[in-house]
């Protein structure tokens, strides 16, 4: 297929799941903030800003980390590229690129999620409404997914677009709990009842508090958050899923000289498959996962450069 | 609803001239009468999200980025009847023929100019004759793949061709979609009327442009200007339609004379290029320098025989204003028959008896120059004053050859949905004529209608919506 074809299908699916990962984000920091005590709200509503890298431009522009000017920053604002709608607007942009290789049926659910969202940023977003706009966003989320599968061929254009999805949801993941178990670990020294929403907190962003409870039953404890998140082969965010998936993948497609990719994401892949929870607590969370960081973008980026890397 | 009659001494599609029903729109009257008002506004309604979700919008140059806008589509079919089809698509078949006789012939042998039909220097000289075509063989003699041919129905009932349009006539995507939409909202329609299909077009697109080759199985694709190009969504849509690549010039490039596309295994080879772009744009070696759309060597490719183009390079000079009046002597020339579809009869101002007869009955015609386009340096009789009419009297006598003169025309009209009820408007209509190993079209083509009340301007950019077009297979129903 396209190399330019590839780019758009990879780039368009990494935006729809970070679509979909920052409403997650938001809607958990959100709920948190109202349950924490009032001094540790900034560092609540803080989480979502540090997980995409915007706290420095988001307090360039607005005066103080509330609710609404978070929902404003991370949902509509219009001149900011994290924002869920210019995330949408360049997921909207990469299909239209390549509808010559979508299905109408994928098209249009992006296309109708486009053109809903300008329609609620023209009304706006508030405090009291923002619950039901991110089970919208999670909706359409779902709903390219089920378009994508229930109507795409297996070729590489299928290919290309879940790469897109487990890449970013494999950064997601290591960024999320990276930050958060940070807070949580802080909370357990002083408060055993907010350690446990933190804990919930990390679970929920992930969409993998079912999951634990399925798992480990009720006791929340640090090691077994990471190990589910981490090692869990199971768990569709758990890094071991993704790189299992990006790694499958890549065997699948059609490859010509390059192998740069499938050896990186394969040997990241056995590093996982193999690994346990003692070695991570031995390198220690935050090590292990900036270095996870590190390798799964260079996978990202090798990615580009072996089937993407006639553009400039 | 009420069915507004139409304006005497026109011709009207759905009422003849004693504002009887046609007996082939019968159908559609019953469904017009007994149809409400609000059911139609919902309707209208539905039509219009569908076409948005979509994706059926097209941008309008100059307009902020975004800015898509729906082509207003209206609800109420143009029927045409099944013998009227029959002559159109013969007359059609005729001129399309002719015409890639007559491309072949002035870039190899110039026969009919040596036989004195076409004068040399209407041909060498018009600006859109490509000299580099000249002697380049093309696989079965073919010009001209896709032609879209502008008719009008005249107030003698009688279709007339207005323009041939060989460079890259777009458009097929609404009729394809208008009959889409119109299946879903009102399925109940087709059952009661035996409406000819025109969904198989990509198909026969597809087998035309791999007869285009002399491979055994080509790699087609669909070359594109990009996505804020107006037709860029029938380009997506062709192309997938037709399981083919949708490339863009930087895409592709060319080496040892051969095009590749770039792909995610490496370079692959490409046979035939649909390609959307003016021939100017095609190769900024060639054409023009500055063009980002274009892939560097191509023309030079093309040249050695290792890529077709459809169309080819070169066509425009068949569909110019100066030739168009030739198009029934070429069929008489080429084929020996007489023309089957009639041209817009045009007064050639170069040649003395021609000028004369402009010169006594000039309020009566619109006066166009030959080289002229979008309707500058134009006068329009009827409404001209006495001075304009003096004026160009004299620019007549100066420069004849410049000028061509023609009756002015009317359209026929057809009722139409607009804000006060139901009431005719004029309209044309663009059939799309693929030849390949044989010349082949869909029943049908894209009717395009002018809203505003009286006016004749159908275009999409200036406020022109499209109606589905129906073919009867039989009359007797």
């Amino acid at each position: 297929m396209l190399s330019r074809a590839a780019s758009s299908l990879f780039w368009m699916a990494r935006y729809l799941e970070r679509a979909e990962s920052q409403a997650r984000l938001l809607d958990v920091s959100l709920t948190m903030a109202l349950i924490d005590v009032p001094e540790d709200r900034t560092e609540q509503l803080s989480v979502p800003l540090l997980v995409s890298g915007t706290r420095e431009i988001f307090l360039d522009s607005y005066t103080g980390i509330t609710p609404q000017n978070l929902i404003d920053f991370l949902l509509l604002d219009e001149r900011h590229p994290a924002s869920v709608f210019n995330i949408i607007r360049n997921a909207r942009d990469n299909a239209l690129h390549v509808r010559g290789n979508l299905s109408s049926d994928v098209w249009e659910s992006i296309n109708q999620a486009w053109l809903e969202m300008q329609e609620l940023q023209r009304k706006g977003v508030t405090v009291s409404n923002a619950s039901s706009v991110f089970d919208w966003i999670r909706e359409r989320s779902h709903m390219f997914r089920g378009a994508a599968y229930g109507t795409l061929l297996r070729d590489d254009a299928f290919h290309f677009l879940r790469l897109g999805t487990f890449i970013e949801r494999a950064e997601t993941t290591a960024r999320v709990l990276d930050i958060r178990h940070v807070m949580a670990m802080k909370a357990m020294e002083d408060h055993a009842t907010q350690a446990f929403f933190e804990w919930t907190a990390v679970l929920h962003s992930l969409a993998a508090f079912e999951a634990y409870q399925n798992t480990y039953g009720h006791n929340l404890d640090a090691m077994s958050v990471a190990e589910l998140l981490i090692l869990a082969p199971d768990v569709p965010r758990s890094l071991h899923g993704c790189l299992r998936e990006i790694a499958s993948l890549l065997e699948q497609v059609e490859s010509g000289d390059a192998r740069g990719s499938r050896r990186l994401a394969s040997s990241l892949y056995a590093n996982i498959r193999h690994g346990d929870r003692d070695y991570i607590a031995e390198r220690g969370l935050h090590n292990y996962l900036v270095d996870f960081l590190d390798r799964i973008q260079l996978i990202g980026g090798q990615i580009q450069k072996d089937y993407m890397g006639w553009q400039g | 609803m009420l069915i507004q009659t139409p304006a005497e001494g026109l011709y009207d599609e759905l009422f003849d001239k004693d504002n009887r029903v046609r007996p082939q729109c019968r159908m559609l009257e019953n469904w017009l009468l007994n149809s409400n008002e609000e059911l139609i506004a919902e309707k209208r309604r539905e039509a219009d999200v569908l076409f948005q979700r979509l994706g059926i919008t097209f941008n309008v140059y100059g307009e902020d980025k975004g800015a898509d806008r729906l082509i207003p589509f209206d609800l109420i079919p143009r029927v045409i009847s099944a013998s009227d089809w029959h002559t159109l698509q013969t007359g059609l078949r005729q001129r399309v023929q002719a015409l890639n006789r007559f491309l072949h012939d002035i870039y190899h042998d110039y026969d009919i100019v040596k036989a004195g039909v076409i004068s040399a220097e209407q041909v060498f000289a018009n600006p859109q004759y490509q000299p580099g075509m000249q002697n380049l063989k093309l696989p079965r003699n073919l010009y001209c793949h896709i032609a879209g041919i502008d008719l009008i129905r005249h107030s003698d009932g009688d279709f007339y061709v207005l323009e041939d349009n060989l460079r890259c006539p777009s458009g097929v995507s609404y009729m394809l979609e208008n009959r889409r939409m119109m299946m879903r909202l009102f399925p109940e329609l087709f059952t009661h009327s035996a409406v000819a299909p025109v969904e198989h077009y990509p198909n026969l697109l597809g087998e035309t442009l791999r007869a285009a080759s002399l491979k055994p199985d080509p790699t087609v694709v669909v070359l594109t200007p990009g996505r804020f190009n107006s037709a860029y969504f029938e380009h997506a849509f062709l192309a997938r339609q037709m399981g083919v690549e949708l490339v863009e010039g930087a895409d592709l490039f060319v080496a040892q004379n051969r095009v590749y596309m770039k792909t995610t295994v490496g370079p692959q080879q490409v046979d035939v290029i649909y390609r959307r772009l003016d021939d100017d744009f095609l190769d900024p070696l060639a054409g023009n320098p500055d063009s980002m759309l274009g892939v560097a060597g191509l023309y030079a490719a093309y040249r050695t025989g290792n890529v077709v183009l459809t169309n080819a390079m070169g066509t425009g000079v068949a569909d110019d204003k100066s030739i168009y009046p030739y198009v029934p002597d070429m069929i008489r020339f080429y084929l020996d028959e007489e023309p089957i579809l009639k041209n817009v009869p045009t007064w050639q101002c170069r040649k003395p008896t021609d000028l004369q007869y402009v010169l006594d009955h000039l309020p009566e015609l619109v006066v166009k120059e030959a080289q002229g386009a979008g309707g500058y340096g134009m006068l329009i009789g009827p409404k001209a004053s006495k001075q304009e009419l003096a004026t160009f009297r004299s620019l007549l006598k100066a420069r004849p050859q410049d000028y061509i003169a023609q009756p002015t025309l009317s359209l026929s009209t057809c009722p139409t949905f607009v804000d006060e009820g139901v009431a005719p408007r004029h309209l044309d209509l663009r059939p799309f004529v693929l030849s390949g190993k044989k010349i082949q079209m869909v029943p049908g083509g894209l009717t395009r209608v002018a809203l505003e009340e009286g006016s004749l301007v159908v275009n999409s950019s200036q406020g022109g919506g499209t109606k589905d077009t129906w073919v009867l297979e039989d009359d007797r129903c």
